[in-house]
């Protein structure tokens, strides 16, 4: 123990030394220690106010101590918050309340006197919720839902009073007759033997002597309510902290004037340009056509133009050419590719479960992955894609229906959401209730910082310290996710014989036969004609309609359950009087129907962050940085936003949009009418310049939550379309580019780099969907796309281990999945380029991509850089650069003719130094960079 | 902690209520301005104070080590041999049906050098250098399962995610050497520890702080030479080719330092294929150098190998240098006669040459050197399907396992802390893996508490929230 406040010690100690001296008799509860707490603690730690889940105020409050454990440990002053906190100066906060040297002592001598209480006290604070979560760590995997040994049923004080074939598992009053006492405390249950083998572990003294004391007290049985969001008004978190900006709702904002209104097509450009406006800096000039066409092939397709796609966006002349190869882009199938990745990377997509030496194969998790793709295609509404990932099982009886349409298999498949976590599970020695619950914190991690854009995990163990989220919304959230996710009722992720023996625990594992009608036959159709496929199964989630109940964990630890809690979500985020309502799914459904009301208040209109951490998101992979930078945390530590009016007008178009406009207008057109008054739009303020209605190529209509909508709001936007070189004013005033003078400048992302190589190779199988591809582990750790009969597929097709990522994949960024990743991180270090320069396959391809110049532009060195400026850069090549190739291409050709030897060694040199010229601009920064 | 009045003092002391919302708010503010900007670069950089060791070489043995058969004797093992045991360990055992009875060391201890450090003759050539080590007999860990342990002892938590202490240590410090990486790791090229690439990775640290992987046979780093042999000739033409198309890319694009960096990236690339090289091309070495580390002779070479890179790289300014062998050869759970001694044989020689190598050369005082595993193992005996004893082997056991430390800092020829009787649990002086961390830390001049990076309005650290302190006995 360490002495912060000298005095208060020296003091202490004084009185110390007089007690010795004197030695009265020990303080008393009721007489000294119980005004003291109602005088100085009461009004913070009571029964109305309760922080910290701490009730000083009666005496049952005081054993049970608050949500960081005990407030009180017996005879030992030094490991009682309660005298710790006093002793320290700590508690109570205002020093108006600061307890005197006295009283501190006599919280010390009575805590080390043993903490006695008034006779009878001890154990009437014993309840069946300090026994079942006891009954639920040892017991219930063999006498539980699943499984009744000996007819025994442990999971409720009833079920133990009836007991089972040898009688009542206790008797009230009595723990000497009780059976469930008799065998624990021989030794004999759980049995030893079998602990491993049920994830149970053996059951501690102190866990025995509640048991016995419960029993000793007459099995009482209180009816306790599960904490849940009631009209009282919560006293955990105020309306104060229900103002800061991110939890209220997006606000409707004025969309600012702006002096230069020329350079405004749509309102974000008036959010942007009135702060640069402000600063003295105005947008860059626009990016050239060329650039532009780039940029938004990388941005939404991850691949560059195809030259003839080049040559026909040169040549339409149209007004709205530019808009109408966002259509284009949005449309192809690229797109979703391309989009895909960035959820996946929140879910933390991973074919291989992680944790454990052998990272078993995940076969399955690949239709999650397909089902994000085909979403991201089809503009699958945002709600609807959040609705179907979190409660896909709760939106159609997927049970009961005849036929498994597309649909209902869908909302299946996307519940692998919050499967996809790593998990060991699956083996008995990593599968004990603590690993599962690890499990369940990530999930609930990914759920915070992908969906809510809250640190929400920080609320595990404690209240959280920096954002208003009591530790018991935390469990809330875990309750809402009970149904499916038990962990004492767990479902494993695969039971795999041979290597982790078959539980007792006789959950099926969470892999469901549920294919689409038309799978399943085809399926069924192979296997009559001895064909050998695997049965087609998915990786869901889904609610089982008996969920444990659910205790707050104090510090995180499952050893020390608190109050028991129901439902709900956090507070912060709702009025605090509304409550969680929660309906069963459709008349006569066994789901319990929790998370359907989750994701229906995730989805609701005025939910302050769902649209707000979506479009964010969607800002930071068109511009380089979020709107809010912390992508995952927008609350108090977060930093906040730089555009917030900006922020909230893009959320609330995103849920609402404008309506859609008549025909469209050319981004030519000098003077633009506002289609509704036939006014100059470019007078008095800025109104939102209407998008063309995409209807058709883009699919884009004015449907709300529609993602392609918000890419081509933004993409279409002045300020997308800047240049990305920084002027002299704008590097002195803007020089971090945090108010947008300018396009950033950015390097390819691991896929994009890895599907263009193949792209301008022309060995890029377009082949979409399916199990992924393998890789190819070389003795020294190189790990290599193994490649199919027409090259090789885009990298989110190849085979994502967690111990095993595509070297490419790993040296460029990718992310470890643990438990997923929010923003990647870009590196610039020398493995890349030991890689771009050395590996093997982009050796190979640099000679695809030779033969490819060579079929255009035949043996002449001129039209050969012309040809590879085109394909791999999208442009033709400058003077400059014309000469500097041909210049190489002989360099290298001299270089190479000097190693060969036999005939037509010339023309063999020339073929060679293509291809290391071919190499080299793979290599190159304007390769590599998109402006 | 300071006298000060500090913010996070402030803050405990004020848990939200009247005032709350507005002073947390002004507090997060305020400590959003006070943690420095992360380390990304990997320039030289000054410890908290002033430190003797400069590097360390990191020496991990997966599998967990069985103490009482190498470093940690217990003449009650003898007395009670072939007494039932295993019901006082419900829970704690991995295979609970091939749990046999206290089983005896098969190994004979014997009192080594000046200090009588305690070393089995399983280790003979350890023997012969105890002198310079501090032996920590009272560790203990928190999983009895591989990867969890694992995560734990190399990133202080036991799951995945997390920075490893090399990734810190490099973190803290930089490095003293810009041609090599601040951070090599030496795996065996018969394969990977269990965790694999996770062993060395940043987690949440910024990239370059992950440790490079130097293969110590053929071509050390992944991609470092090209898979097809291009004549020098034209490699040079391309690489003159290459800087000229980056040079005008840039004269283009003023002022975006990204792309500065990446043309850095590139000669760094270059230096790197000449120095990682040279520094791994120990037929420089002396022949009776590379005897001394059994170099040339059949289950020393590989080991042998590494150790005498890891020196080289230490002479070479490389922060923090860790070596592995394939898989978990210290998992010894059958034939831990045998198989004990045959990871010792493996090993055992490498090691105490690196030692007395670098003691030699001076370079001892400034290296920390760590040897260790994840857990250790029970004092019963595991036996296999037909029972035969003479098979039996030892399982995992979190409750106590010993490691040692040696070089820059600390104090030589000492044994720290000890285990019950049997040594099945760390009794005296425990050390808890964080407070092992945080020793590492402190020998190399920083302190745990003040070595963070902020992370979703946390400061992580590599010792986490819990308490973690120096262990001050093992200091010099």
């Amino acid at each position: 123990m360490r002495c912060t406040h000298l005095p208060l010690c020296a003091l202490s100690l004084l009185v110390c030394g007089a007690a010795l001296a004197a030695d009265p008799p020990a303080p008393s509860f009721q007489k000294d220690v119980r005004p003291l707490l109602e005088a100085k603690c009461v009004r913070c730690h009571g029964e109305k106010v309760k922080k910290a889940d701490l009730d000083l105020g009666t005496l049952v409050g005081v054993l049970k101590g608050g949500e960081s454990g005990p407030a009180v440990v017996a005879g030992k002053p030094d490991k009682s918050p309660l005298y710790e906190k006093v002793h320290k100066g700590e508690m109570p906060p205002a020093k108006k309340d600061a307890l005197t040297a006295a009283e501190v002592e006599t919280l010390r001598k009575w805590i080390a006197d043993g903490a006695k209480m008034p006779a009878g006290s001890v154990g009437g604070g014993i309840t069946q919720h300090d026994v079942i979560p006891i009954m639920l760590r040892h017991c219930t995997a063999c006498h539980g839902r699943h499984k009744q040994e000996a007819g025994l049923d442990l999971r409720t004080p009833a079920a133990m009073l009836r007991g089972g074939k040898s009688g009542p598992a206790i008797v009230a009053g009595q723990p000497a007759e009780s059976l469930v006492v008799q065998r624990v405390s021989a030794g004999a249950m759980p049995p030893p033997k079998r602990l491993v083998e049920a994830c149970v572990k053996p059951v501690e003294k102190s866990e025995l002597e509640t048991l016995t004391k419960w029993i000793a007290a007459g099995a009482p049985v209180v009816d306790v309510q599960p904490d849940v969001a009631t009209t009282t008004p919560d006293t955990l978190v105020t309306d104060k902290d229900r103002d800061f900006w991110a939890f209220r709702p997006p606000q409707p904002v004025k969309v600012p004037a702006v002096r230069d209104a020329s350079r405004v097509r749509n309102p974000i450009d008036a959010f942007v340009l009135a702060k640069l406006e402000a600063k003295g800096l105005t947008f860059s000039p626009e990016a050239d056509r060329v650039t532009l066409l780039r940029r938004a092939y990388f941005d939404l397709t991850g691949l560059p133009p195809e030259p003839a796609e080049v040559k026909a966006f040169l040549e339409d002349t149209s007004p709205n050419a530019y808009e109408k190869l966002i259509d284009r882009l949005l449309a192809s199938p690229r797109y979703g590719e391309r989009w895909a990745r960035y959820w996946l990377d929140l879910a933390g997509y991973a074919d291989s479960e992680g944790k454990r030496e052998q990272d078993l194969p995940r076969p399955h998790a690949w239709r999650y992955r397909d089902y994000v793709i085909r979403s991201f295609n089809a503009d699958k509404p945002y709600d609807r894609f959040l609705m179907e990932q979190l409660a896909g099982d709760e939106l159609a009886d997927y049970r009961g229906a005849k036929e498994i349409t597309p649909e209902l298999y869908d909302n299946l498949v996307a519940t692998g959401f919050l499967r996809m976590t790593p998990d060991a599970t699956w083996a008995n020695i990593t599968g004990f209730v603590p690993d599962r619950i690890e499990v369940m914190a990530d999930q609930i991690d990914v759920l915070g910082s992908a969906v809510l854009g809250l640190t929400m995990k920080c609320a595990r163990c404690h209240s959280h310290k920096f954002d208003p989220i009591p530790h018991r919304d935390y469990y809330r959230l875990v309750a809402v996710f009970k149904g499916a996710l038990d962990e004492y009722d767990w479902l494993k992720p695969e039971i795999r014989p041979g290597i982790g023996p078959e539980s007792v625990d006789v959950a099926p594992p969470r892999l469901l036969s549920f294919v689409t009608a038309a799978e399943r036959k085809a399926w069924e159709a192979q296997k009559t004609a001895g064909g050998k496929a695997p049965e087609p199964k998915i990786q869901a989630m889904w609610d089982r309609g008996e969920p444990s109940p659910t205790y707050i964990y104090r510090r995180g630890d499952y050893l020390m359950p608190g109050a028991l809690v129901g439902p709900g979500v956090p507070s912060v985020l709702t009025d605090g009087k509304t409550p969680f309502e929660i309906r069963p799914p459709w008349p006569g459904a066994k789901q319990t129907g929790r998370r359907l009301a989750f994701a229906k208040w995730v989805t609701r209109p005025d939910h302050p962050l769902t649209a707000r951490v979506m479009v964010n998101r969607l800002w930071r992979h068109h511009f380089g940085t979020g709107i809010v930078p912390t992508l995952a945390n927008f609350g108090r530590t977060g930093v906040p936003p730089t555009h917030p009016e900006l922020l909230d007008w893009l959320a609330r178009e995103f849920q609402d949009p404008t309506p859609q406009p008549p025909p469209p207008r050319g981004e030519g057109e000098k003077n633009p009418r506002d289609p509704i008054t036939g006014k100059d739009a470019r007078e008095a303020t800025p109104t939102f310049t209407p998008l063309p209605s995409g209807k058709g190529a883009g699919g884009l209509g004015s449907s709300p939550w529609s993602l392609k909508r918000l890419h081509k709001l933004i993409m279409t936007s002045t300020t997308y379309r800047q240049s990305s070189a920084i002027n002299p004013d704008a590097k002195k005033l803007d020089p971090a580019n945090a108010l947008y003078s300018r396009a950033p400048l950015v390097r390819l992302d691991a896929e994009a780099l890895y599907d263009s190589l193949l792209f301008v190779a022309g060995k890029l199988d377009e082949t979409r969907g399916g199990p992924a591809d393998a890789v190819q582990v070389r003795k020294d750790g190189l790990v290599t796309p193994a490649g199919t009969a027409k090259g090789w597929r885009r990298l989110v097709y190849v085979q994502q281990t967690r111990k095993q990522p595509a070297t490419h994949a790993e040296t460029f960024d990718f992310p470890q999945m643990n438990p997923n990743c929010i923003e990647r991180r870009d590196s610039t270090v020398a493995p890349q380029a030991l890689h771009l320069m050395n590996n093997g396959m982009v050796e190979q391809l640099a000679g695809e991509f030779a033969k490819r110049v060579r079929r255009d532009a035949g043996g002449y060195p001129a039209r050969q850089v012309e040809a590879v400026y085109v394909l791999a850069l999208s442009r033709a090549p400058t003077a400059e650069e014309k000469k500097l190739g041909v210049e190489a291409l002989e360099r290298l050709a001299d270089a190479w003719e000097k190693q060969l030897t036999g005939e037509g060694v010339r023309d063999a040199a020339e073929r060679k130094a293509l291809a290391t010229y071919c190499h080299a601009v793979m290599n190159s920064a304007a390769f590599l960079y998109v402006d | 902690m300071s006298a000060r009045f500090t913010r996070r003092d402030l803050f405990r002391s004020v848990p939200g209520g009247i005032a709350g919302a507005a002073l947390a708010s002004l507090l997060a503010a305020e400590s959003r301005a006070e943690a420095p900007a992360p380390f990304t670069d990997l320039k030289p950089r000054k410890p908290h104070f002033p430190a003797k060791a400069r590097a360390v070489v990191h020496l991990f043995q997966n599998g967990g080590p069985s103490q009482m058969d190498l470093f940690d004797p217990k003449p009650e093992l003898d007395k009670h041999h072939g007494q039932s045991y295993a019901d006082k360990l419900a829970g704690e055992i991995e295979f609970v049906q091939s749990a046999g009875a206290i089983m005896r060391s098969p190994f004979k201890f014997a009192k080594h050098g000046r200090c009588g450090a305690s070393v089995s003759d399983a280790m003979p050539h350890l023997a012969t250098v105890v002198d310079e080590i501090a032996f920590i007999r009272s560790m203990h860990t928190t999983s009895i399962t591989h990867e969890p342990a694992v995560y734990m002892i190399q990133s202080g938590k036991i799951t995945p995610g997390r920075p490893t202490v090399g990734a810190w240590v490099t973190y803290g410090l930089g490095s003293e050497n810009q041609n090599l990486p601040a951070y090599v790791v030496l795996d065996d090229p018969k394969g990977l520890p269990v965790n694999g690439v996770e062993n060395w990775q940043a987690g949440f640290l910024p990239p370059q702080f992950q440790g490079t992987r130097f293969r110590s046979t053929g071509s050390p780093v992944l991609n470092l030479k090209p898979d097809a042999e291009r004549p020098a000739a034209v490699a040079q033409a391309e690489r003159d080719l290459l800087s000229q198309l980056d040079l005008m890319h840039k004269r283009d694009r003023p002022d975006q330092p990204a792309l500065d960096a990446r043309i850095a990236s590139y000669e760094l690339a270059a230096r790197m294929q000449l120095a990682a090289t040279d520094a791994l091309d120990i037929s420089k070495e002396p022949q009776r150098v590379q005897e001394m580390y059994g170099i040339g002779r059949g289950p020393t070479d590989s080991y042998g190998r590494r150790c005498l890179i890891a020196r080289r790289l230490i002479e070479r300014g490389v922060r923090f240098v860790q070596l592995y062998i394939n898989s978990h050869i210290w998992d010894t759970h059958n034939n831990i006669a045998t198989e004990l001694k045959a990871a010792c044989d493996r090993t055992d020689q490498p090691t105490a040459a690196l030692l007395r190598d670098l003691k030699q050369r001076g370079l001892l005082d400034s290296t920390l050197v760590i040897w260790g595993g994840e857990f250790g193992r029970l004092p019963i005996a595991q036996l296999p399907a037909d029972k035969d004893e003479r098979k039996a082997g030892r399982d995992h056991n979190k409750n106590a396992f010993c490691t040692w430390m040696a070089g820059g800092g600390v104090k030589p020829g000492l044994t720290y802390g000890a285990t019950d009787e049997l040594g099945l649990k760390a009794v005296e002086d425990r050390v808890s893996v964080r407070d092992w961390h945080a020793t590492i830390l402190h020998l190399l001049g920083m302190n745990h508490e003040q070595l963070f990076i902020e992370q979703h309005g946390l400061k992580e650290k590599l010792t986490g929230v819990e308490e973690a302190h120096v262990v001050k006995g093992v200091l010099a």
